[in-house]
């Protein structure tokens, strides 16, 4: 099989998985910091038991952020060693940053604020926290960063064949930078925020005896959704005007269209450089979810006296809203990316230059692997999250106080309740 | 310029090899472990550490990408099963590690822990074999084209592969004599002491079928490298069982992160002046200066990252500070 198709095809699926756990990773963390730092300063026990019960949701999510940004990340070279050849120059230095900045600090924090309940100081477990956030966001920066500079290059030259940095300024004033890091980011609020209302719907539908709880993550949830839908809207129509001028295959009149295909034609050769209609079918449903979960605002009304509660099909709404913030990203995703087609980097690089020398059949076999594997892992972490959530807040695993575990006969902590001495296997528990 | 990064890079891909290599050996003793609570004593020991752990691959990455960018595609994909192995091994663990107590009832843990154990193996495998195949070579032509995967099956892939498995076993059960309580250091050392037979074993054997594979012997520009290392990475291992003998875990353990640190410096000095040697156009080779980002990118990642290595260090050190020592009753458990 044709090598390039595989390694874009294998590119979509993974990106796509990625960021659909990234999503509410950047969402709910900037709940997280509110829940925790409202529960440090003020010392109610609703807040501490918001955060546990949020922080297990998020750091069961956090796992396939991270299985799937490694993957991500050796993709690179492993099916596109073109690109680091030819502009690696450029594009690695804002990924090395984003390692270095980012990930290093970000893991090394989430660890220790895992582990570090009832055994550190509230003020440094919650500066952990904050610095899992700012370095979450440092991250979705510097990744942007790079993908800006994919979509339209600048601050380089091009010397026998390869890009050398001229400008790394350039690269942090990129045009196709500023609005589509709000518009990243404001869709991961939003998507926290439905997250956070849909789920403490569900318990409010089943009148769960824990209505306090669940109505303060119903309020939190929903204003945060809403926050984030106005912003969504904003950044997303303001994009038109940045990416139109600099891609004018992907939004620019006939005219500038038919320059830029002239002047690559002069440049690279005779070619198709017009990007698949695909691109566009997924911008207007994208388009169409984010005007309709601009209704949010009515709903907002209805905190007033715990209208939303009491009128019942409104908590209907949010929980079938849920998926929606999801299948929009999917969709902006496949606008953006499949909308600079042919190229890698934007009137610079071909895609087929980029791919890696490989055979297909390598390739065939990476791309079913590792979608196999991903998927599978995404099946089962999307399982727990929501058996999770479904539990409810009244024991989450996260923060439990170390002699409390739901401990085993002898009251070893590191003995799970089912776990019996004699018949260490897993034979049935027996009655 | 070049020669720095090319030293931090080596550093952080033997430091991922040293931490992640305990997270693996832990990962393969599971099958040993002492029942259900034996397997998740083994892996709230690796707690806070396991996620700043992993994170030195990623930085790895992204050090390769940015300062050796001509490196990074031609690396990677030339040894392409083999870094694939190596990955799928390493997003199990992650996975598997993280989730298995999100997992309600034995049955389920029991498979996440099996998962575990197979995730180590081919990480292990897989990053021994990226480094045999740097000393072997790739068939690359100058366009960066490499022709099949064959030239991966030989057998000093396979047993550089082995010896990585081997080295992390021990590794993981030192750690183990370290950090567990009681008498399940004790054991955890006894299998350690037992395991470094296999591992000097496996090295002198890696050894001897580099030494006699043609292709190996030709790209070892610096003989006296291969013959010394070797010879270090025996005696770690000898102190390391002597240490343990003697119930000093910790002398134990730093000798045994010295052994799994040693491979890389093996292979980068081996090599040298080459970072990636073609076997079917010597034109296609990199030198280290070849393959390192042109100046202007290294004068920026010099002013920004750079001085941010001192701080990424200092966190890591706090973490093994705040949480060292052997787990107790007091510690949160949650993996
Ligand atoms: C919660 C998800 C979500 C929602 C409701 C919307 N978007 Fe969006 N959109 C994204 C999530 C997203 C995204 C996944 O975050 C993208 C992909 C790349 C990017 O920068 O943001 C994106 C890309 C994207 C692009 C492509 C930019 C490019 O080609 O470079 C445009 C033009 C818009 N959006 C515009 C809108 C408009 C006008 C919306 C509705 C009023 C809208 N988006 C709702
Ligand atoms: C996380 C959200 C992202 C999604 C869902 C996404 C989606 C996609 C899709 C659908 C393709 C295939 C396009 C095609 O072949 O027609 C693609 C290609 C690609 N994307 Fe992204 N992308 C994302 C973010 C990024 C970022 C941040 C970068 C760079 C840092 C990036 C770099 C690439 C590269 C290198 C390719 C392959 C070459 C190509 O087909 O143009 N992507 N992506
Ligand atoms: C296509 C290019 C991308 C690459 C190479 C990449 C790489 C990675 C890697 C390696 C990790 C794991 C870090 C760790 O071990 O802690 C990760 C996680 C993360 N990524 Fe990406 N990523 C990409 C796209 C994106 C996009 C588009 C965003 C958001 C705008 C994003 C935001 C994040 C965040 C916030 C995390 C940390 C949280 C989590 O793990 O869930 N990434 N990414």
């Amino acid at each position: 099989m044709d090598p390039l198709l595989l390694a874009r095809l294998q590119f979509a699926t993974t990106t796509s998985i990625h960021f659909l756990f990234v999503l509410v990773t950047l969402g709910l963390v900037t709940l997280l910091l509110y829940l925790q730092t409202a529960w440090t300063i003020t010392r109610k026990p609703v807040y501490e038991r918001l955060t546990r019960f949020w922080g297990t949701l998020y750091v069961i999510n956090y796992v396939l952020g991270i299985a799937s940004g490694i993957l991500m990340e050796f993709q690179f070279g492993l099916n596109w060693s073109g690109l680091s050849r030819h502009v690696g120059n450029v594009f690695g230095a804002p990924l090395a940053m984003e390692t270095l900045v980012a990930f290093f600090l970000e893991s090394t924090f989430l660890g220790m604020w895992i582990f570090g309940w009832h055994r550190l100081h509230r003020g440094v477990h919650l500066a952990l926290l904050w610095g899992v956030a700012l370095t979450a966001y440092a991250s979705a920066f510097w990744v942007m960063v790079a993908n800006s500079w994919l979509q339209n290059p600048v601050g380089y030259e091009v010397r026998n064949g390869i890009a050398h940095l001229t400008d790394f300024s350039a690269l942090l004033t990129n045009p196709t930078l500023g609005m589509a890091l709000g518009h990243v980011l404001a869709a991961a609020l939003l998507t926290g925020g439905m997250l956070m209302a849909g789920i403490s719907s569900w318990h409010l539908i089943r009148r769960t005896p824990d209505f306090e709880l669940f109505r303060k993550s119903l309020r939190i949830g929903l204003v945060t959704a809403t926050v984030g839908v106005i912003f969504v809207q904003g950044f997303g129509f303001a994009q038109f005007g940045v990416v139109g001028p600099v891609q004018p295959t992907k939004y620019g009149s006939e005219a500038a269209k038919d320059a830029a295909i002239a002047d690559w034609t002069a440049r690279f050769g005779p070619g198709d450089y017009t990007p698949p209609v695909l691109a566009n079918v997924g911008l207007g449903f994208m388009i169409l979810i984010g005007l309709g979960l601009g209704l949010l605002v009515f709903l907002v009304p209805l905190l007033y006296r715990d209208w939303l509660i009491r009128l019942r099909f409104p908590l209907y709404l949010l929980l079938l809203a849920v998926p929606l913030p999801f299948v929009a990203s999917i969709l902006g995703w496949l606008t953006r990316e499949v909308g600079r087609q042919p190229w890698m980097a934007y009137g610079l690089l071909p895609v087929e230059r980029a791919v890696s020398g490989v055979d297909g059949g390598v390739m065939l076999v990476s791309f079913l692997g590792f979608s196999l594997l991903l998927g599978a892992l995404t099946v089962a972490n999307w399982t727990l999250i929501a058996r999770h959530a479904a539990r409810g807040a009244h024991d989450p695993a996260l923060g439990r106080p170390p002699g409390a575990e739901p401990a085993g006969p002898d009251g070893d902590p590191f003995r799970d309740p089912t776990d019996h001495p004699d018949n260490s296997r897993f034979a049935p528990v027996p009655a | 310029m070049e020669l720095f990064w090319y030293a931090v890079l080596g550093a952080f891909f033997a430091t991922y090899l040293v931490l992640g290599g305990y997270d693996y050996g832990v990962g393969l003793l599971l099958t040993r472990a002492d029942g259900a609570t034996g397997r998740r004593r083994a892996l709230n020991a690796l707690g806070p550490f396991f996620l700043g752990n992993e994170v030195w691959l990623v930085a790895t990455a992204g050090i390769l990408f940015g300062a050796f960018p001509m490196l990074e595609g031609e690396l990677l994909s030339g040894f392409y099963p083999a870094v694939a192995t190596a990955l799928a091994g390493v997003m199990t663990v992650t996975a598997s590690v993280q989730l298995r107590s999100r997992a309600a009832g034995e049955r389920g843990r029991y498979r996440w822990d099996r998962l575990i154990t197979v995730g180590s193996v081919l990480a292990a495998f897989g990053w021994g074999a990226v480094l045999a195949g740097l000393l072997q070579g790739v068939p690359m032509d100058a366009d960066g084209h490499v022709a099949g995967v064959t030239h991966l099956l030989t057998p000093f892939v396979a047993a550089t592969g082995l010896t990585l498995v081997t080295l992390v076993a021990v590794h993981g059960a030192t750690f183990l004599a370290l950090r567990l309580p009681g008498s399940a250091a004790e054991a955890a050392g006894r299998t350690a002491r037992r395991l470094v037979p296999v591992a000097v074993t496996t090295v002198a054997a890696a050894t001897v079928v580099g030494l006699l594979a043609e292709p190996v012997r030709a790209n070892a520009h610096q003989p006296a490298a291969a013959v010394l290392l070797p010879v270090l990475l025996v005696t770690a291992l000898l102190v390391a069982r002597a240490a343990l003998a003697r119930r000093r875990p910790g002398v134990a353990f730093a000798a045994t992160a010295t052994a799994l640190a040693l491979p890389v410096l093996l292979i980068a000095t081996t090599i040298w002046p080459y970072a990636l040697i073609s076997t079917v156009d010597p034109a296609a080779s990199l030198t280290v200066a070849d393959a390192a980002a042109s100046p202007p990118t290294l004068r920026l990642l010099g002013w920004l990252a750079a001085p941010l290595l001192p701080a990424l260090l200092g966190f890591q050190l706090m973490s093994w500070w705040m949480f060292r020592g052997r787990i107790d009753g007091r510690a949160p458990v949650y993996w």
